[in-house]
């Protein structure tokens, strides 16, 4: 579904991601972690298109992003770090944006429509402007127009920053269910305790290097360390000079 | 992978679930049918919460449109009256200058628009054309552009046909041609743009800057040479040959502005016979068939540029990284933050702040610096102008009020939203040892100073280049002194009265109601100093005039056009400057000791 392909990306003469293999296959939840400045956001913004990789390749279901950039986006959902809206939009009607770009047939539309605005309890102000919205409420109604055209791969950049505890239990059980039904995720995130809950497989980029790929379970393994807490694995792996193990 | 891929192969690409991808058409469709929503909905806002502003943005426009129509129609008489052909040579100059601003302007906000905005990065997202996304930014972006033409260009040319007696086919093909013309920079300013950002990279701003200094240049000795051929041989026919030969430059059968302005020649042509007319008509068609021709063309050109190198070029400009400048403190900064008492030391800290921010802002001082420096080369070119003492007396005293309504425009732009945005950064001040009182002090004194030094400068300029006498030089600077302390007063008392804590766009808080009403209080503060302190002078030139060389007046008359009557029109105007200043702070100040965050 998602793959990186000895993927690099340089800003000026600084490396930014240098050299990522990753592949992600369906219904996966994978979490990507690392300290600010590791690389993430480069990440993500390679796998929505928004930046080309300097060398490599990055594909969503089989579509090159630099060459197929629109057939890779017919499969993505993505939740940016801030929720993008048009103020003088209603939620309804942007939900309607959404669908009529993603080319959904009217009632089709109509029906997923209800059906995000069920999910994310947004019935109360979805035909008020997204002007007078809360962030919680920009988040939960970015939340249901990435999910609203029930993509293959949904990307998301901190998608917790935001959200009530409610909220966060609704998207992760909605999480939990859409990778059961084979939609994969790609979750950057600094919320360690997030990751574990929900991740089959961790990423942890250091220094635009994927210092570890694996299960949580791996990285216990592979840091031969005593500990059960993800946030000291982490910590002790981030922290830690390259070249160590 | 692939090989079990569940998505059908046959589709691969184009469809996906019930998704697919739509045809360029009904993408525009979208984004058409958004651009309606928007524009919709920020009118019904503006009619529900913004009224004052939206019926004085209509009033303003129509007096300034009736004003316009009525000083073109008088100028077209003049020019009918004397040299026909100079009209076409005008028109030519007119549009070639203007094609030159559309194209810049709509570049720079297409840049904007396409690089730097959450929206773009929003539709780079979706499965959506990258030339539709161009074509959406560029719709925008040339309406923006473009609509001052509208309102300056409409009163010209309605005033045109009228002068002409033009027959009823000029009118309706004004729209169509004026149109038309707007495509052809605006697409050329959007193919600059997605060809700077593409292939230049970092030297784009190197290359826009070389390119904005020649255009400056040009019109500066262009300007230059015109004004210096009015000053040496006045209105005789010689001055008409050095004009006409200045402005040919302009007249070239390539521009769209030569087929602009060939066509409503052409358009506007009015005949006895027929034949003739019609022959006008199929010639004014002709050209606005070349205008709307090469709009297309070029709109397909930029539309394929935007599909080839859009994507590529955003990247490049999202990947660039700002160079980290390391700040030093200034001299001004430390001098201002060591003088002074140890009391005072919060109010100076407050205001050292306040000046870091504008200086490290491009977006203010580049407009402080523009909008003073055209005045300043205003004032500069006076000279070039012979008057009579009541007419220099009128254009200074003209002059102060546009200066007073430049600098209201920034301190309703800049100064108002100030303590709004100090507000949504409470947390920081409301943990320091300073006193709500001190914040708003030092807005106002950021205001008054800022904009004293300014002001009177070029007020100083421009009575030095009318010749006026020297007390009515000091009649401006004391004016000019109180038109600084009522505006600051204005901006900030009103901008701490009604704070708009939830946005962080200074533009749009001032925008607002209060932004508004701070931009006209201070119109009107600064038409009655100016007139107050006008009518003295203008009694004294008027008895000049109407008494012959004769004895001087008595009376009222005699005493309002002497000194006493000068001293007299200064204190009131020194008193309206207290009120305008401490009568809006007080209130400010009330309010926001109240404030809470």
């Amino acid at each position: 579904m998602i793959e990186f392909d000895h993927v690099t990306r340089t800003y000026g003469p600084k490396p930014a991601v240098t050299d990522l293999s990753l592949s992600i296959p369906r219904g996966e939840l994978f979490a990507l972690l690392g300290p600010n400045g590791a690389g993430k956001t480069t990440t993500i913004k390679m796998l929505v298109g928004l930046l080309r990789p300097s060398r490599g390749a990055v594909r969503i279901c089989g579509h090159d992003l630099a060459k197929e950039a629109r057939s890779a986006h017919l499969h993505t959902g993505y939740v940016p770090d801030e929720p993008t809206l048009y103020d003088k939009l209603t939620g309804r009607e942007f939900l309607w944006f959404i669908a009529d770009m993603f080319g959904m047939p009217r009632h089709i539309a109509t029906q997923k429509i209800d059906r995000e605005i069920d999910h994310f309890e947004l019935a109360e102000f979805a035909d008020d402007l997204a002007e007078s919205y809360s962030l919680g409420m920009k988040q939960r109604l970015v939340f249901a127009a990435a999910l609203l055209h029930d993509p293959d791969v949904l990307v998301l950049d901190e998608p917790m920053v935001g959200l009530d505890p409610r909220s966060v239990r609704i998207v992760k059980d909605l999480l939990k269910t859409r990778t059961r039904e084979g939609m994969t995720v790609f979750m950057s995130t600094h919320t360690l305790a997030m990751a574990e809950e929900m991740a089959d497989r961790v990423g942890i980029m250091v220094r635009g290097q994927l210092r570890f790929l694996g299960t949580i379970a791996e990285l216990r393994d592979h840091m031969a360390v005593e500990t059960t807490n993800l946030e000291n694995l982490y910590l002790e792996l981030t922290t830690a000079k390259p070249g160590s193990p | 992978m692939s090989g079990t891929a569940w998505w059908s192969m046959t589709d691969r690409g184009t469809h996906c679930g019930s998704c697919r991808l739509i045809p360029a058409e009904a993408e525009s469709r979208v984004l058409a049918r958004l651009r309606s929503t928007i524009a919709r909905e920020t009118l019904k806002s503006m009619l529900s919460v913004a009224r004052l502003r939206l019926a004085l943005v209509v009033l303003l426009s129509a007096v300034f449109w009736g004003a316009l129509y009525g000083l073109f129609v008088e100028g077209f008489l003049f020019l009918e009256s004397i040299h026909a052909e100079l009209i076409s040579l005008l028109f030519n100059a007119f549009f070639s200058s203007l094609m030159i601003m559309l194209l810049f302007s709509t570049a720079i906000l297409l840049y904007g628009n396409m690089y730097c905005s959450p929206e773009a990065r929003l539709l780079l997202t979706l499965p959506v054309r990258a030339e539709a996304i161009f074509s959406h930014k560029f719709h925008e972006a040339m309406w923006f552009s473009s609509w001052g033409f509208i309102l300056l260009g409409s009163p010209m040319l309605v005033a045109y046909g009228v002068v002409r007696g033009s027959p009823w086919t000029y009118y309706l093909l004004l729209l169509p041609f004026m149109v038309s013309f707007v495509v052809i920079p605006a697409t050329l300013g959007g193919i600059c743009c997605m060809s700077a950002v593409a292939w230049l990279g970092r030297l784009r701003v190197h290359a826009l800057a070389i390119l904005v200094a020649v255009v400056c240049v040009g019109a500066a000795w262009l300007g230059w040479s015109l004004i210096g051929s009015v000053a040496v041989v006045g209105g005789t026919s010689e001055w008409f040959e050095t004009v006409l030969s200045r402005l040919s430059i302009t007249e070239q059968k390539f521009l769209p502005s030569w087929w602009l302005s060939s066509g409503l020649i052409e358009a506007a042509r009015d005949s006895k016979r027929p034949e003739a007319r019609l022959a006008a008509l199929s010639e004014a068609v002709k050209f606005l068939a070349v205008l709307v021709s090469n709009g297309m063309l070029l709109h397909l050109l930029a539309r394929w540029l935007a599909r080839s190198c859009y994507r590529q070029g955003y990247s490049q400009l999202v990947g660039e990284v700002p160079a980290r400048r390391q700040r030093q403190i200034s001299w001004v900064d430390q001098a201002l933050s060591a003088a002074g008492t140890a009391r005072g030391r919060p109010l100076r800290l407050l205001l050292v702040k306040d000046l870091r921010l504008f200086r490290r802002d491009i977006s203010q001082w580049s407009q402080f610096v523009i909008f003073f420096g055209l005045l300043g080369l205003y004032f500069f070119n006076l000279r070039s102008f012979n008057y009579n003492m009541a007419y220099a007396s009128m254009i200074s005293f003209l002059n102060l009020a546009v200066a007073g309504l430049i600098l209201s425009t920034f301190t309703t732009r800049f100064v108002y939203p100030m303590i709004s945005l100090e507000g949504r950064r409470f947390w920081i001040l409301g943990l320091l040892p300073v006193h709500r009182d001190q914040i708003v002090w030092s807005k106002f004194l950021f205001s008054f100073f800022g904009g004293l030094l300014p002001c009177c400068a070029l007020l100083y300029l421009s009575d030095s280049m009318l010749g006026i006498s020297r007390s009515l030089i000091w009649v401006h600077e004391i004016c000019c002194v109180v038109l600084c302390m009522g505006l600051s007063g204005i901006a900030v008392g009103l901008g701490a009265r009604m704070p708009d804590l939830r946005e962080s766009s200074p533009a749009k808080i001032a925008a607002g109601f209060g932004g508004t009403l701070c931009l006209v209080l201070s119109s009107l503060f600064i038409m009655s100093v100016v007139v107050i302190a006008a009518i003295p002078t203008h009694l004294a030139m008027a008895s000049r005039a109407f008494g012959g060389g004769g004895p001087p007046p008595t009376g009222l008359l005699g005493w309002a056009s002497g000194p006493q009557g000068t001293a007299t029109s200064l204190l009131v105007v020194g008193f309206l400057g207290v009120i305008a200043a401490f009568l809006p702070l007080e209130l400010g100040l009330r309010a926001f000791r109240r404030l809470e965050p």
